[in-house]
């Protein structure tokens, strides 16, 4: 049935996107003229009357006529670098060299661009519609009377946020840099980490109307073809007015947007980031965006934490194990108590169901509906905590902590056993932030099937889960590997994370084309010292 | 072709709806509508009437001792407050079983039923009726204890608030554990009695449990139970019974021995490990079977004023190596007596002589009771420790 919905709506979105790139295909591009004045009064048309679209007039050297305007968006731009590497020599320091004005103003271009300009990067176009995109993102564009061309240089400066310490993904011994709103930091963050020349960073605007800076990063030979070709296929096949935040290239390109489970991953650090690149991923930066996506994604991924590959590996093994408990009972826990009290109490030991039949006495709801009551309870104070006003925190926490989990309990409305399972359950479901959403969801849905059917239909949906985890598909990988399909190799990362020196290749199921990651044999060992040849 | 699709996706929809209501909601059942019955007394008299007794746990109550407004009221001597007592009779178990929708306001719930309690009187009766009844439900546990009542009904014993445990059935059924444990006493299963009632030459046997009345302060009178002795069946009714030293015996011939103690006149021994094996041998007629237990123990107690020694070791070695025998040969004439197969001889030489048991089987009865049983018993008495000296010297 889902299979049948996801093609109908494939089908109206490709059609309807047909539509739309026949009528970009009919706008013919503009391109400059050579009166300044008109070339102006087309871009004063274009930007409109926006006050932040700074048009300066001026004469280009002190002593000459000829005239020039520079164009640039106030408050994208820097405004030292303007005023002093590219005002202050085209206004003053080019008289030095006045014989050359009187040259074919054609060649001034060359020359401004050559001999007068001190900024980085300068490109020259003629096409109208690249120099308002190149101002719209803080360029600086330089018309001349009687050029065809415009000089477009990167004067890109407006207030950023520092590179903060991660606050969604905390790592102890990891480092404590995050991504920032600004691609250009971010992709610097993963150039510091990886020096490789072949690290590449692909870059394309999407968006009708926001322009949004799209970075496809990866390393040349490591990451295969296809997927970079595939990343950019759908890319590409994005046809939307604005990119506000990764999110919306997320469920524009994933692979089946009708699932709970994200098939996309999604991460703040630039070392998950790098390290994700290198095993043979792609990643996705989003200027604006100080999230970065990686693909493909598997299940046991949402399990890794940076902390596991910093950390010793027996202790790292063991919170492993932790997660996948804590990810079980977050799903689990509450069904299985709705289905044992309602359905087969002769699973509890005696003293247990003693005790539990003693909390249940005198309840006046069915315990499927309590537990759906203090489950959504609970996600109405996580709701509430997350989204109002910071100052109001302390009265939600006194509120829902005191009132609604001591009251409901000594009031008589729900039994203290089911407080301490949805309790646990809440806690439990934060080991494992990537798939907390999607537990919560499922938390519920299992609770319910517990309420009508017990164990017998937890059973039935948890098969049905199952089987929808190994139909996914992340960039073509099985969701499941390596666990399903078999790959051995991969399994050392996968219940246990084997020591650094025993994974001596990439992930063999990303296939990637450089499987070697490392050379073999680097267990460290104590210096073999020979007999009878001893110090001192 | 569009509309068959509908119809597709309609059909579907309504294959996954309608399970739900189709399955499970009759079988769910809160545990508030429920009445845990944590006991079961059988009785029968000689009309044939059956009395089935529920022990049943009162939950709110149990809440009220371990919870915070407990420990207001003290709870002493006889109080039952957990528990509650309901009897119906009819004309079969099952019969006076389903009368409980005339009274009740919850639904018996058996599945954590420890203890089956029979009667004195009824048990001499048979039990099958019952037997046949706990089997073919599939509500009841095959690891739920028989326990045969000393006294004449099973209604007895099951109003009798023994010390800590306030639901009495559960407290009895750990009673009789412990005394397994410490290998009093045997500790019988539902499905035990069945295998050994399956086997034909098998008796079944059965704890029993009575009670004695205790002088406590103030001069009051209090009643408790107490495990007092196996009984021994025939078929479904019970023929005999085994006192503290034959039950004993019984329990090393059969290897049944975990940990315990073994006292001769002149020390206390606690036994560490113990193993036996029962070894028939066949010759013409006549059944020999060997009873080899091989024991090893703790001295830890002496009673006499010697110097603990090798040869003294030895001595005590022996000692309780008599005992042993002596136990397990008191239990061997009473089972001779009674006539009754307790310890699984026939199932012995069945196993060993698979031909010739074709032949035996039906004169088993006429064989047992001049079966040659032969007693090995070797001990081992180790860690005596550093305290070799007599305290006090004659």
């Amino acid at each position: 049935m889902f299979r049948l919905l996801s093609q109908k709506m494939r089908r109206y979105r490709t059609s309807s996107s047909d539509n739309q790139t026949q009528a970009k295909q009919n706008a013919s591009p503009k391109y400059l003229s050579k009166n300044l004045e008109g070339n102006l009064q087309v871009l004063r048309e274009e930007l409109g009357q926006s006050s932040d679209v700074i048009i300066r007039d001026m004469k280009i050297s002190s002593n000459s006529d000829v005239d020039g305007a520079v164009i640039y968006i106030d408050g994208l731009v820097d405004r030292n670098l303007l005023n002093q590497d590219i005002l202050q020599p085209l206004m003053f320091n080019l008289q030095v060299i006045k014989d050359n004005v009187n040259q074919k103003q054609s060649k001034l271009i060359d020359f401004i661009k050559s001999s007068v300009l001190t900024v980085g990067q300068i490109s020259g176009t003629e096409d109208i519609d690249t120099v308002i995109a190149g101002v719209l993102s803080g360029h600086t564009a330089i018309l001349i009377e009687g050029v065809t061309q415009a000089l477009l240089i990167d004067t890109k400066g407006w207030e950023t946020r520092n590179v903060d310490e991660p606050t969604n993904e905390v790592s102890i011994r990891g480092p404590k840099d995050s991504f920032n709103e600004t691609l250009r930091t971010n992709t610097a963050l993963l150039r510091r980490k990886i020096r490789d020349p072949r690290l590449t960073f692909q870059s394309l605007q999407i968006g009708e109307r926001s322009k949004t800076d799209v970075t496809v990063a990866y390393i040349k030979g490591i990451t295969p073809d296809h997927l970079i070709s595939e990343i950019n296929q759908r890319l590409k096949r994005i046809d939307t007015d604005a990119i506000l935040d990764i999110g919306y290239i997320e469920q524009f390109i994933e692979d089946s947007p009708l699932s709970l489970f994200p098939t996309v991953g999604v991460t703040q650090r630039p070392d998950v980031v790098a390290a994700k690149i290198l095993e043979g991923r792609a990643a996705i930066l989003v200027d604006g965006s100080p999230m970065a996506l990686t693909m493909p994604f598997l299940f046991i991924e949402g399990f890794q934490n940076p902390d596991d590959y910093y950390a010793r590996p027996f202790f790292a093994a063991a919170i492993r194990w932790l997660r996948l408990l804590g990810f079980t009972l977050s799903i689990y826990l509450p069904g299985i108590f709705v289905s044992l009290k309602a359905f087969h109490p002769e699973l509890f030991p005696a003293p247990l169901l003693v005790s539990v039949a003693a909390a249940r006495e005198g309840l006046p709801f069915p315990v499927a509906l309590e537990a759906i009551l203090m489950l959504s309870l609970f996600e109405i104070l996580r709701e509430a905590g997350l989204r109002m006003p910071r100052s109001l925190g302390p009265a939600v926490s006194i509120v829902g902590a005191l009132v609604i989990g001591q009251a409901a309990v000594s009031a008589g409305l729900v039994g203290a056993p089911m407080v301490i399972v949805v309790a646990t359950t809440a806690i439990a479901s934060f080991l494992v932030v990537p798939y907390a959403d999607a537990g919560a969801l499922l938390r519920f849905l299992m609770t319910i099937v517990a309420g009508f059917l017990g164990l017998f239909g937890m059973v039935i949906f948890q098969l049905e889960i199952l089987s929808h985890l190994a139909a996914l598909r992340s960039l073509g990988v099985p969701y499941l590997s390596p666990v399903t399909p078999l790959k051995l190799r991969g399994l050392k990362d996968v219940f246990i994370r084997a020591p650094l020196w025993a994974m001596d290749r990439r992930p063999e199921f990303l296939d990637s084309s450089d499987k070697r990651r490392q050379s073999p044999g680097q267990m460290p060992r104590a210096p073999q010292t020979k007999p009878g040849k001893r110090e001192g | 072709m569009k509309r068959e699709k509908r119809i597709k996706i309609y059909v579907v929809i309504l294959l996954i709806i309608m399970p739900g209501f189709l399955s499970g909601c009759w079988d769910s059942h809160e545990l508030n509508k429920l009445s845990i019955v944590s006991g079961l007394g059988w009785d029968i008299d000689n009309t044939g009437k059956v009395t089935m007794t529920y022990q049943s746990i009162i939950p709110s109550e149990i809440k009220g001792s371990s919870g915070s407004n407990g420990g207001g009221e003290q709870k002493g001597g006889s109080q039952l407050s957990a528990i509650q007592l309901n009897q119906d009779t009819g004309s079969s178990p099952y019969d006076a079983l389903s009368r409980y929708t005339q009274h009740a306001s919850r639904i018996p719930y058996y599945e954590h039923t420890q203890i089956y309690l029979f009667g004195k009187e009824g048990v001499q009766r048979g039990i099958y009726p019952f037997l046949d009844t706990q089997a073919r439900n599939p509500v009841s546990r095959p690891k739920a204890l028989m326990v045969v009542s000393a006294e004449e009904k099973a209604s007895d014993i099951l109003g009798i608030q023994d010390g800590m445990e306030n639901i009495q059935a559960f407290g009895m059924a750990a009673e009789i554990k412990l005394s397994a444990t410490f290998s009093k006493y045997p500790e019988v299963t539902v499905l035990q009695f069945q295998n050994r009632l399956l086997s034909k030459t098998t008796a079944p046997i059965a704890p029993m449990v009575g009670i004695f009345e205790e002088t406590g302060p103030e001069g009051k009178k209090i009643r408790r139970t107490r495990v007092v002795g196996t009984a021994v069946f025939k078929g479904d009714r019970m023929i005999g019974q085994l006192n503290e030293r034959e039950s004993s015996g019984l329990l090393w011939a059969i290897n049944e021995i975990k940990i315990g103690f073994v006292m001769i006149p002149e020390a206390s021994m606690e036994i560490v490990s113990a193993k036996s094996k029962i070894v028939p041998e066949l010759q013409g007629d006549q059944v020999k079977i060997t009873i080899e237990i091989d024991e090893e123990s703790n001295l830890v107690e002496y009673r006499g004023h010697q110097d603990i020694t090798a040869d003294l070791v030895h001595e005590l070695e022996k000692g309780q190596a008599k005992e042993i025998e002596s136990q397990v040969r008191a239990a061997v004439e009473k089972s001779f007596a009674l006539d009754a197969d307790v310890f699984g001889f026939g199932e012995a030489v069945h196993r060993k002589y698979k031909k010739e048991w074709k032949d035996l089987k039906p004169r088993w009865d006429d064989i047992y009771s001049r079966i040659e049983v032969l007693v090995k018993v070797k001990t081992h008495l180790n860690e005596i420790g550093d305290v070799n000296k007599a305290l006090i010297k004659d």
